[in-house]
Formats: C-alpha cells, structure tokens, sequence
C-alpha cells in the first residue's frame, strides 16, 4: 500500500523505536465525538481540552513519533524531515465513493523550502535533539506553563532556566539585557545616565502594572495617578519610549530584547504595523512577572529539558488519562463529506477504515480540502530558521543563553530582529562540550531573511578551519575567552507559516515566528471555544487526582 | 538535589492491553480489584511510601494510560522509569510472546545507560482465573525467558486475589533503588513548575 511506504520512511526518523507493522490495526469503537490527525502542540492541547470535558476523542498520528509541525527529533534525521518524499498519489476518493457520503482526498503541504546545510554531522548524531519550533521558550508566568498546571501535564515535563539570560547585539558587541531594576543596578556596561533613564522608566512601567492589576483585580478604582494615560497606551511604544528620554541603545533594549518586537520600529516605512505601547507594556508586565516566579528558576524564561516535543506528548498523555485513544503510524488518507459537501462527517485511515465524528481537526501540514475556492497562500508568511552545532558557549560560563540582534544591527537591509537560543548539554538536547543554536527571523523575502541568519551566524561564530582540524589547535596562550565558538555543522530553512482556521474542519495554527507560545496558545483556545462554545478550556480540575500524597512535589 | 532524585523511584508498568496492568497497581496501592474491565482510563500514576533497609522511597508507579493498545506511547513515557514491569496473562500466550517487544521497546526508547544491567521484573498475571484451568503458558516457560534475559525476576500474580502482589512490588522497589541513576548532571536544578507558590515576587530592588 502507498502509504505503508511513507510510514516506513518515517519511521527513518524514529530510529526504529517502534516495530514497524505490516498491517494497519482496526479501531474500535468507530465513531467518536472528536478526531484528530497530527501530534503538534496545538492538536494536544485540543485533544486534552475535549478529553477533559468528557468528549471521546481518536488522536492518530502517521509519523512513529508525536510532535507533527511541533517536534523534536534526532540531527540524523531532521533534513529527511525538512525534505519529506512526496507522498505518493492516492486515489481512494475514486475507489469508493459510498452512497451517502463523498470521499475527499486529504494531501500534505510543503512547510518546509530551501533547506542548506553545511559542515559535518557531529557523531553521535542521535544525541543531538532538534527542535522544529526553535528557537523558542516558555516564559514562567505564561499560559503554557499555566496550562501544563491546569492539565495536570507539568507533571510529565521538566525545565531548566535560561540561566545566562539575555545579550543584545549592538554597535558590533554583545551587552548583558537589564531587564529588571536589579539588572540595571548590577550592570557594568551601562553609563550612570542610562542607568537612571531605564530605572525611572522600570519604575513608571511597574508602577502602571500594578495599578492596572489592582483596579482589575477588585474595586476598579487604582491608583489612576500612576498609570500610563490612555493615550500614551495607544501610542507607538517607540514613541513612547522616545517621549521617555530612552537613547537608541535603551530604545533597543526594551523594544527587541524585552518586549521582543520583531520587525523594525524604526523604520521609515509608515504602513508597517508598529507595536503600540500597551502591546509593549504587556509583554514587559509578562517578563517581569515570569522572573522570581519559581523559586529556582533564574530569569523569565524556562525550557523542556530534551526538547520541546516534551509538551505535546505532555498533554496528549493527559488525553489519554481522560480516555482518548492514541494510534501512532496510522495516516489519514481522506476525508468524508455529506453528499452536498457541506459538512465533514469523518475520516478515512491509511487502513481503509471509516471513522465518524462531530468534529475533525488536522495539523496544519495538511492542505484543507476547501471545495470551491483552492487555499492561495494569501494567508501565509514565512520565517527563516537555523540550526547550528558550536563548540563552545557564546557566553562564557553560562549554559542556555538568548541573543538579540535589533533590526539593522548586522546590515542595513536587516528588517526584522534575529533571535538565536543557545542551548547547551544540560538540557539533554546534545552531548557534553557541544551547545545546540537555534536561530530566526520573520521574513517576506526569503534570501533577505536568509542573509541576516547568516550574518548573524557570522558574527557569533567561526567557520571550521578547512583543514579539518576543528580550529582547535590554539598555539597561542591568548586569553580563550576571546576565541568565538567554532561553526560545526549549520542547517538553515524556510518555514510557512499559516494560522488556524475554524469552521466543520480546524485546521490547527504552524509553529509560528515568535519566541513564545502565546499566539499558537491564543489561537487554539479560540478553535476550541468554536467548537465547544459552552465548554471552559481545560478546567482547573481537569488534573487527575493521585492518591493522597504529593510526591511529585517532594524537593 | 541527588537525594531528592533517590527518594523518588519511577517504575513502569508495560504489556499487551487487559493482561492487568492497572489492577496490579490498584491492588498494590489500594488493596483494590474491580472486575470491570475498561482500558485504563483516569490513573496517571499512583504512589506509595516503601521502606527499605530502613530507607523510605517513594514509589511512584506509572500506567500506560492506554497508548499501549496501539503501541502509542511516547518516548516521554520512558524517561527516567528506575525499573521496568513486563506483564503478561498466563491464560494468554500472545501477551507472553509479546514480552520481548515491550522489552526492546522499553531498551531503545528509554536507552537507559546499560542496557544490560536494567533492572525488569516479569509478572505472569491471573493466575487465579479457572482454577489454572485456562492457563497456556507454563511457569518453566515464563522462568526459561526470563533467565535467557539476564535472570530476570519472576512473579506469578493473581491481581484479584491479591496473590503475590506486595512481594512483586517489594522486588520492583528493591531493584529500583538499586539501579543507579545516569549521569544525572541535570537532574538538580530542575525547575518546579507544579510546587509554584510564590508567583508575583518583586522583580527589582526598591531604590
């Protein structure tokens, strides 16, 4: 069977974790409240929030693995993924169309383009753990983590801190980000002035949030003095900012390190959608909540200790504790339609297997079957990823280190801001004495996109010698500090991205540009409210009860 | 710290759908058996304190959930499990035949450091069902795998009954502690995110 060769072919990439079966099983029952096809992060959130209100749920999967558009998978196998064989033609829409049902065939998109890699793969190959969605994170105090709580799934994952914090690239060097008061008062690369400028600033942004809070929080009246007057709030924050007294650098700061703006504030292009300064303030109240929230955790960001596919499997685990039904290597081959093609009445598997449902859900690597108007891409965007193998920390002594790079800061062309996410062996995601760099940057011209991932890896790192002897062979005594971290192996590529759509059939949000969840997250808590509008989302109590001890929480 | 990961012992429990997975734990953990059959729906893991050698653990015991059915369980699942429970249904030689596969299942998902060494226990369960009537595979048969997998520990259960249960677990405790945590370089400063209590603090010096 067609298929059965694209799993094989998947399974490639699962390194044979599995036995690879012959022949696709037969699901019982066969009829459910929900399916879903595709393991990212979005389909597991919505197949742990349906299984947590009592709907039945069939979660399949063609790959051998979890994660779809989401996962994380051994360096030996990511340009398989990147370049997947093109899936053979079916035709079981032809083969069977039964009497009350139209069959329609479901078919993959390309997400991935223009994949370059260079340098040798570093052995063993299987202990480097990619991530699809890099270079990404969780802030502490975000809906993710909240998520996880509520599900009961932050049992199934661990994190670490990106204990190095941030570095923002500027005028050809990288400065620590103060990114709260203490920071500030810690810094020895910022003059006295600027110091003083960002601390009544930190002072002005704090005293708004916690005003905001507080007239939210109860009697509605806070501290209306100390709040940021609406119309500031509407403002540019760049304008803002500048109406502050911030210099270009402090500007920078704020803008793409801390309130992580991608695109160029600065620009002379008017129509370009500029952040406004309640947008800003909001990510900042984030950032500054997220920092001191888990007593361990060092700065405002966490990441899942070997990748972050750890999240779906998290949450589908959940899932499947409320009962839904998990079948791994079962592709979906089409879907079935009521004779007027109106609504979608259930899915056809790779077993030739018909299963109802109310509602089928797919990941967004599948073309929707739209019936009269074909999807155009009009809809979609692309962000350029990278992903490097160094030798060493770009920041001596820290493990897990993000870095900025404000538009225009590597070349004037530079649109948008370059982030990269350095993550090192404590994470379980390489081996010791490697790090793993993951780098993008939002684009709508893919080789400007590309250059500026380039420049950026430039900047940071050094190419191998071409002797193949790995640039190892200081002769010098020179201080090492100030020897870059060796390139070993790069991969770079393009990714489309599309968001989702509702409607009898939802397709879930891809992977999108940003460092965080919290548009993937926004986005499927609104399919899900189209769907169940009655239904809360994941309910506090939708964790599974334990006998009587907290264990878990033993320290 | 390292103590905190020694207190803790995650055990797994693995094998074919209906060969007694939960109610082996239930009965361990609740002195509980239902007749009832349903895949396993609404455990996550059950815990229970341990004694040994005058050292108390915490077993925190693992169920399938379900994903075994289809061979569905993702390699998260694995992760950091200090032994692994291999069951089978005595009346039921398919499950015993399909020891081996959780078994290469569970060794190239979880890779643990030394294969070779890991700690397994194997329980042929219900042996209570028809007086033994039914039974299909043979208590020499069970033991003969077992030895040809490194002497692995044997145990015939009866889950209903509560036969044999508290003296498989105290040996799955007993191997679990003994089998040394990897290179566990990462393990201290874990962040825990389900123990947050104190949200909200400060972010900066009031100056």
């Amino acid at each position: 069977m067609a298929e059965a060769a694209a799993d094989s072919s998947n399974s490639a990439v699962d390194g044979g974790g599995s036995n690879v079966q012959n022949d696709y099983p037969t699901i019982d029952p066969t009829s459910f409240d929900v399916v879903l096809c595709g393991t990212g992060l979005p389909e597991s959130v919505l197949a742990a929030a349906c299984a947590a209100v009592g709907k039945t749920v069939l979660h399949v999967d063609p790959s051998p693995f979890y994660g779809s558009l989401y996962s994380s998978i051994p360096l030996s196998s990511l340009t398989s993924f990147l370049s997947p064989e093109a899936s053979p033609p079916t035709s079981s829409a032809a083969a069977a169309a039964s009497d009350s049902r139209t069959v329609v065939d479901l078919h993959r998109r390309s997400v991935y383009s223009d994949v370059e890699t260079s340098g040798t793969v570093p052995e063993p190959a299987r202990r480097f753990t990619v991530d699809m969605v890099g270079p990404r994170v969780l802030y502490c105090a975000d809906e993710a983590v909240d998520l996880l709580l509520r599900s009961g799934g932050s049992h199934h994952v661990e994190f670490k801190s990106v204990e190095g914090g941030s570095l923002l690239y500027w005028e050809g060097c990288l400065y620590p980000v103060p990114d709260s008061r203490q920071a500030i008062f810690k810094d020895t690369t910022l003059k006295l002035k600027e110091k003083n400028i960002l601390f009544r600033f930190f002072k002005l942004v704090q005293a708004h949030i916690a005003a905001a809070s507080a007239s939210s929080d109860e009697t509605g009246q806070g501290d209306a003095s100390t709040k940021i007057p609406e119309e500031d709030l509407d403002l540019p924050f760049v304008e803002f900012l500048k109406k502050q007294g911030l210099p270009p650098k402090m500007r920078a700061v704020v803008l793409y390190a801390i309130a992580m703006v991608d695109y160029d504030q600065d620009g002379a292009d008017p129509c370009d959608k500029l952040t406004t300064t309640r947008e800003g303030i909001q990510t900042i109240a984030l950032y500054s909540s997220s920092i001191g929230r888990f007593a361990n955790a060092e700065g405002a960001f966490i990441y899942p200790m070997y990748g972050h596919a750890e999240l779906p499997q998290a949450f589908c685990r959940c899932a499947a504790v409320k009962g839904a039904l998990y079948v791994l290597r079962m592709p979906v081959v089409a879907l079935l339609m009521d004779e007027e093609k109106k609504h979608f009445l259930g899915a056809r598997l790779a077993s030739g297997q018909d299963i109802l449902c109310q509602q089928l859900i797919i990941d967004a690597s599948y073309k929707i079957p739209t019936l009269d108007v074909p999807f155009d891409g009009s809809d979609s965007w692309k962000v350029v990823r990278g992903v490097c193998i160094i030798s060493k920390s770009v920041k001596q002594g820290s493990s897990n280190v993000l870095v900025i790079f404000p538009p225009k800061s590597l070349e004037e062309q530079q649109v948008a801001a370059v982030r990269l996410l350095q993550l090192s062996s404590n994470l379980a995601v390489c081996p010791p004495g490697m790090f793993i760099s993951y780098l993008s940057t939002p684009c709508t011209d893919v080789s400007a996109g590309k250059q500026s991932i380039k420049k950026a890896i430039d900047t940071l790192f050094s190419p191998q010698a071409s002797d193949g002897s790995e640039g190892h062979f200081e002769t010098t005594n020179e201080s090492t500090e100030d020897v870059k971290p060796t390139l070993i192996w790069s991969c770079l590529y393009v990714q489309e991205i599309t968001q989702g759509t509702s409607g009898s059939l939802l397709s879930c949000p891809m992977p999108d540009e940003y460092l965080d969840y919290r548009n993937v997250l926004g986005s499927t808590k609104k399919l899900f409210a189209s769907i169940y509008p009655d239904e809360e989302f994941l309910p506090k109590k939708s964790a599974p009860v334990y006998a009587d001890d907290a264990s878990d929480s033993a320290e | 710290m390292a103590t905190r990961r020694r207190m803790l012992l995650k055990v797994i429990i693995l094998g074919d759908s209906g060969v007694g997975k939960t109610s082996l734990m239930n009965q361990y953990v609740n002195n509980r058996f239902s007749n009832q059959y349903k895949a396993t729906i609404g455990a996550d893991f059950l815990t229970k304190e341990v004694q040994i050698d005058d050292r108390l653990f915490t077993l925190q015991i693992w169920d399938t959930a379900g994903q075994e059915r289809f061979q569905s369980l993702g390699v998260a699942f694995y992760r950091g499990a200090d032994c692994c429970v291999l069951v089978y249904d005595v009346n039921v030689s398919k499950s015993f035949e399909k020891l081996n596969n959780w078994r290469e299942e569970f060794l190239i998902q979880a890779s643990p450091s030394d294969p070779e060494n890991f700690p397994f226990v194997v329980l042929g369960n219900k042996i209570d069902v028809d007086g033994g009537n039914s039974r299909t595979v043979s208590e020499k048969k069970a033991k003969a795998w077992c030895a040809s997998k490194g002497n692995i520990p044997y145990f015939e259960t009866s889950a209903k009954e509560g036969f044999n249960v508290e003296a498989a677990f105290e040996c799955i405790a007993r191997n679990a502690v003994k089998n040394e945590p990897e290179e566990d370089m990462y393990l201290p400063d874990t962040i825990d995110v389900g123990g947050a209590g104190r949200q909200q603090r400060s972010s900066g010096c009031e100056c």
